[in-house]
């Protein structure tokens, strides 16, 4: 099954990608040859069961692992072909992250954060932005205080709102909601949609949580390293049951 | 069972988590291995000399069975060996050969002899002594032994040990001039040897004919220094001594060659050996304490970091003590395993230096290094000692984790300084300043009070080390952060994460800092004291001056004084000699010179009765003697002499200034029945009027050419020549130092590589969201430089305060100049730093390396 583009170009995509951890008997495959374009502008979920290559698809997209063979782009740039350096650059440059936990550095305040890739680029923050960011996610009153201080859906906010800093082509997280309470989670998904809808970023979630991915336009589901399938304006309840069918078929298999 | 059951679970526990985490306990290991290498090898050194030089002097002297000598010998402060009164020869001598079991006996005249060698140099000098005596006709009473050539038989003929033959390009043939101190034409006609070595370590020895001897060395011929007996076969070492000291006038003592062995070789460990053994052990003892806080800090960490894995071990039902044991037994096997890594390394260093020393002209006899018992259990006994102390604090912490914490997120140690403590370590400090400064205070300085403040002051160091660290890198910080942006301030933020691990880090670096400053500040007011008290005592233009006997050397010739004052370029001239005399029961040494002239080169202060007219019974003396004495002008005090008589004296005057003077001024007229060796240690000059330095140097230089051209120094020189050994000395001590700073450095890198094992997921999130490796790097070796910067100026103010206490304590006169040298320091500071950015090297560039997913995805 191939991935289409639906009317918008890809701010990120992947072409032919595979991944292969290990060698001899322990090789495994965790991308198979996967293309996808994660189109721009719009809210993408993957998901699939553990070990189905979901995180290995987004490293790889996000130029944070590099792909055995294929094409990951960002933008019109071939992450294959660039350094070190020049990857980390680009990340910091054109790429947003939200990871599980532990999005924050301890030492720094909420504001110096929300900053942080700003100022390791040397560059200045866009005021403007920074400020509508940091009303959207409701932390005015928190700027100067440390991350212990926060609680976990607060940590998670600022998390969103330094991946939206830098105004990206594409923001990636990583199970955002997977340390959440449901409320919590539930505004942390709300400001990632409205990212999307009323900023008009692209953002690309991995998530195992059927309740989560309803919030995306369009869920991609992956098995055993290989695309399986696509929904677009999913709901809870068929996103699970596509999941359950997914599992079934790989029982029975 | 049940203990040994738990002590093996313990120990199990332990042994397979060093094995898990070798890379941590690196930075221990090599710190506890440096420590007990540098202790082994300072142990087995020192025996190994002892032994040396105990078999060399038994081999040179083992074929005299008795010495005879004078009782009567004068000791002073400055030299332990004394000054012996002569014997006469010929009736001794006679004495001796009749009592029975007396195979030989030979006279054995010695005294200073300093060679020219083929350069013109003097050869030695620089602290061992320059011997010179007749070559004695017995083989087996000379403890010299003829390696080539022949004995001296005619007038200006001498033997010369091989070693400084070498050393001065000397060869069988060749003319040179020795000092004795007057100069004396000789020709070098044989090479000797000493106990098969090339000569008594670095003592020089010119063997020349007894008529020779006695005429050059002796005040007067027909006199010797000492009888060498050989016995009868037969007759034992101990009962020849006896017969001889029952056969022998009162004044006169026998003592078997094996106690004469034994008193030469304590002279020679007592000149150097011991004090560079002590040296060695109190640097090796630096290098530990510096160790202690680098093991400390490492093993804080790692039970910081285990806290879970403690909390687990208790959770499931380990017993306290048995948590405590675990690590316990972590730091017993480290200690070991590097302590005995270190005894091999120890062995290696002295082996070393053993192949080092003669290639730098210090002779380290030959043969087997000496490893004893003690020099392999004591460093064995401290590296296994200092590993566990150090653990304790952090092990009894470990026992005390609390089950629960297994369950809770915790952080890895309590960053809050409590108010105790910085209470505690302000009034610890101010009370330390206050006693210091009180015991340094002018007025009547007290080394006690000084060293009780001194001590207070670094215990206030350590307790108040947190709060400091908070206080210094954010001092510091600031401009690193201002000027490498977030890199610095995030280096910045690190560095004050864990107050009390910078702070144990920093402290290590701290002491080594803190004894280097206090060498360079204490060395440079020595220097500046020097400099001082020849500004304020050498009224003179130009001094002539030369090591006395018991620092090497012969001292000037007698006649040059007379020579230089016959110059038309020259007002005054004048030789100051140095006699010694018992005064009021202790040893005192005397200047001798003429006091009616003294005031024309020397600035005596204010002078109570009057220096003209001293004659032959009258006597100067510093006020510091007087005072203590009770003594002014009109007062009668007795001297004895080395020569037995006693002489009364009376105090014609008081003179204030005596730091260049010396404390007892008598008239050559007064010292010459009693004189020994002529010589004079001092010439001081003044110039003509309306001669320039030039001129009236390059006169003197003239006339000092035709008596062994010792060398003529404008006052500048004169007073750095005073203070020339302290360089020296410095850069040895610095050297030796470069091991504590080796080892700070050591801990600074562990303590940084196991903090950034600790942020391992925040490195991870730092690369992915744009932080590039070059910025990772700059970070941790800036937080390095930051911890190494808060340690170098701790150390630097702890060693000035430290070296501006010692100059004060020391100073009983109150003349003592303190200065800090600012290049030097300035040096130290930057040293210090730079160790910074090297210990942060390997660390940065290890984190630099860290795969960025799978630092984010570490627990």
């Amino acid at each position: 099954m191939t991935a289409t583009v639906t009317g918008q170009p890809a701010a990120a995509r992947v072409t032919d990608a595979v991944k292969v951890y290990g060698s001899g008997e322990t090789e495994v495959r965790a991308l198979d040859g996967v293309t996808i374009g994660f189109p721009a502008g719009r809210f993408t979920a993957i998901m699939g069961p553990s070990g189905s290559g979901k995180s290995t698809l987004m490293h790889c997209a996000a130029g944070l692992d590099t792909l055995t063979s294929g094409e990951a782009h960002i933008g019109g740039t071939e992450l294959g072909a660039l350094s070190d350096n020049r990857l980390t650059l680009l990340r910091r440059e054109r790429v947003g992250f939200v990871f599980q936990a532990f999005n924050l550095l301890p030492t720094l305040t909420v504001a110096e954060n929300i900053t942080l890739p700003q100022d390791l680029a040397g560059s200045r923050p866009d005021p403007e932005w920074t400020d509508a960011l940091i009303d959207v996610v409701g932390l005015r009153d928190r700027l100067r205080h440390r991350p212990a201080e926060l609680s976990g859906g607060q940590q998670q906010r600022v998390a969103v709102a330094r991946a939206l800093a830098g105004r990206p082509d594409v923001v990636f997280a990583d199970e955002p909601t997977g340390n959440l309470d449901s409320r919590s989670g539930e505004e942390v998904l709300g400001l990632l949609g409205s990212a999307v809808r009323r900023m008009d970023r692209t953002v690309v979630m991995v998530t195992h949580d059927p309740v989560a991915a309803a919030h995306a336009d369009e869920v991609v589901f992956l098995a055993d390293g290989r695309l399986a399938g696509r929904m677009a304006a999913p709901t809870a309840e068929r996103v699970l049951d596509a999941l359950k069918a997914y599992d079934r078929k790989e029982a029975g298999s | 069972m049940r203990t040994n059951g738990s002590t093996r679970a313990a120990l199990r526990i332990s042994l397979a988590s060093l094995r898990a985490h070798r890379r941590r306990f690196a930075g221990t290991f090599t710190a506890v291995l440096l420590g007990v290498a540098f202790l082994a090898g300072t142990l087995v050194m020192g025996d190994t000399l002892r032994a040396s030089f105990d078999s060399m002097f038994g081999s040179a002297t083992s074929g005299t069975d008795a010495v005879v000598r004078s009782d009567s010998v004068i000791t002073t402060a400055d030299d332990a060996m004394g000054t012996r009164r002569p014997l006469r020869t010929d009736s001794v001598l006679r004495a001796v050969e009749q009592v029975p079991g007396v195979a030989a006996a030979e006279p054995g005249v010695q005294g200073a002899g300093q060679l020219v060698g083929s350069d013109g140099e003097p050869v030695g000098g620089q602290g061992p002594p320059t011997l010179a005596g007749n070559w004695m006709q017995d083989d087996q009473l000379n403890p010299y032994e003829l390696a080539e050539g022949r004995a001296p038989r005619a007038h200006g003929e001498v033997v010369v040990n091989r070693g400084a033959a070498e050393s001065g390009g000397l060869k069988i043939g060749d003319t040179t001039t020795l000092r004795t101190p007057d100069p004396l034409q000789v020709k070098v006609v044989g090479l000797a040897t000493f106990g098969g070595e090339d000569g008594m370590a670095q003592t020089t020895f010119t063997g020349m004919t007894r008529a020779d001897a006695e005429r050059y060395l002796m005040p007067e011929r027909g006199m010797a220094a000492s009888i060498s007996v050989r016995a009868a076969d037969g007759t034992s070492q101990e009962e020849l001594a006896r017969a001889l000291d029952a056969a022998l006038p009162g004044g006169i003592e026998a003592i078997t060659g094996q106690e004469a062995a034994e008193e030469n070789l304590d002279n020679l460990s007592g000149q150097f050996l011991t004090l560079f053994t002590s040296m060695l052990l109190v640097f090796s003892g630096i290098a530990l304490l510096v160790a202690v806080f680098s093991i400390y800090n490492t093993f804080a960490i790692v039970v910081a970091q285990r806290a879970r894995e403690n909390a687990l071990l208790r959770a499931l039902g380990a017993a306290r003590r048995q948590v405590l044991a675990a690590t316990l037994t972590e730091a017993a096997a480290v200690g070991l395993a590097a302590s005995v890594a270190g005894l091999g390394a120890g062995v290696g260093i002295a082996a070393g230096l053993q192949a080092l020393f003669p290639a730098i002209g210090f002779p380290f006899p030959e043969g087997p290094l000496v490893v004893g018992a003690v020099s392999m259990l004591l460093p064995l006994g401290v590296g296994v000692l200092v590993c566990l102390g150090s653990a304790l604090l952090p092990a009894v912490r470990a026992g005390r984790t609390a089950p629960l914490a297994a369950l809770r997120e915790t952080a890895a140690e309590t960053a809050r300084i409590s108010r105790g403590r910085v209470s505690a370590g302000v009034l610890l400090g101010a009370g330390g300043l206050a006693t210091a400064a009180f015991g340094a205070g002018a007025g009547d300085p007290s080394v006690p009070l000084t060293a009780t403040g001194a001590v207070a002051v670094l215990a206030a160091f350590l307790v108040l080390g947190p709060a400091a660290a908070v206080f210094a890198v954010r001092a510091l910080g600031g401009p690193v952060a201002r000027l490498r942006g977030l890199t610095g301030a995030l280096a910045q933020r690190n560095a004050l994460r864990s107050p009390k691990r910078t702070a144990a880090t920093a402290t290590a670096l701290m002491i080594g800092v803190a004894v280097v400053s206090l060498f360079t500040v204490f060395a440079s007011s020595l220097k500046a004291t020097m400099d001082e008290t020849v500004a304020r005592n050498f009224a003179g233009d130009v001094a002539v001056s030369t090591p006395g006997f018991g620092a090497g050397g012969s001292g000037l010739s007698p006649g040059l004084a007379p020579a230089v004052e016959k110059l038309p370029e020259v007002d005054t001239a004048l030789g100051l000699g140095r006699g010694v005399a018992r005064v009021e029961g202790s040893g005192r040494e005397l200047t001798v010179a003429d006091p009616a002239r003294l005031p024309r080169v020397m600035n005596l202060g204010a002078v109570q009765g009057s220096l003209d007219g001293l004659g032959g019974d009258g006597l100067a003396v510093s006020a510091d003697q007087a005072e203590d004495h009770g003594w002014q002008p009109g007062s009668t005090v007795e001297l004895a002499f080395t020569d037995g008589q006693k002489q009364r004296f009376t105090v014609r005057a008081v003179y204030g200034t005596s730091e260049l003077t010396g404390d007892y001024v008598i008239t050559p007229e007064a010292w010459r029945p009693h004189r020994t060796q002529d010589s004079d240690s001092l010439l001081a000059v003044t110039f003509a009027d309306g001669v320039s330095q030039g001129e009236g140097k390059a006169a003197v230089e003239q006339v000092a050419e035709r008596y062994g051209s010792p060398e003529v120094q404008t006052r500048d020189a004169y007073a750095q020549s005073a203070a020339g050994g302290i360089d020296m000395m410095l850069t040895l001590v610095y050297a030796l130092l470069a091991l504590a700073v080796l080892i700070a450095l050591l801990g600074i890198a562990n303590t940084l590589t196991l903090a950034l094992h600790e942020r391992t997921r925040e490195l991870g999130l730092l690369r992915s969201v744009g932080q590039t490796r070059g910025q990772l790097r700059s970070m941790v070796r800036w937080e390095s430089v930051l911890v190494a910067a808060f340690g170098t100026v701790g150390g630097l103010g702890l060693g000035g305060f430290l070296g501006w206490a010692l100059v004060k304590a020391a100073d009983s006169r109150g003349t003592s100049v303190f200065t800090l040298p600012p290049l030097q320091l300035a040096v130290v500071a930057l040293v210090g730093v730079a160790a910074g950015l090297a210990a942060g090297w390997r660390p940065a560039r290890r984190a630099a390396r860290l795969d960025v997913l799978r630092a984010i995805a570490t627990e």
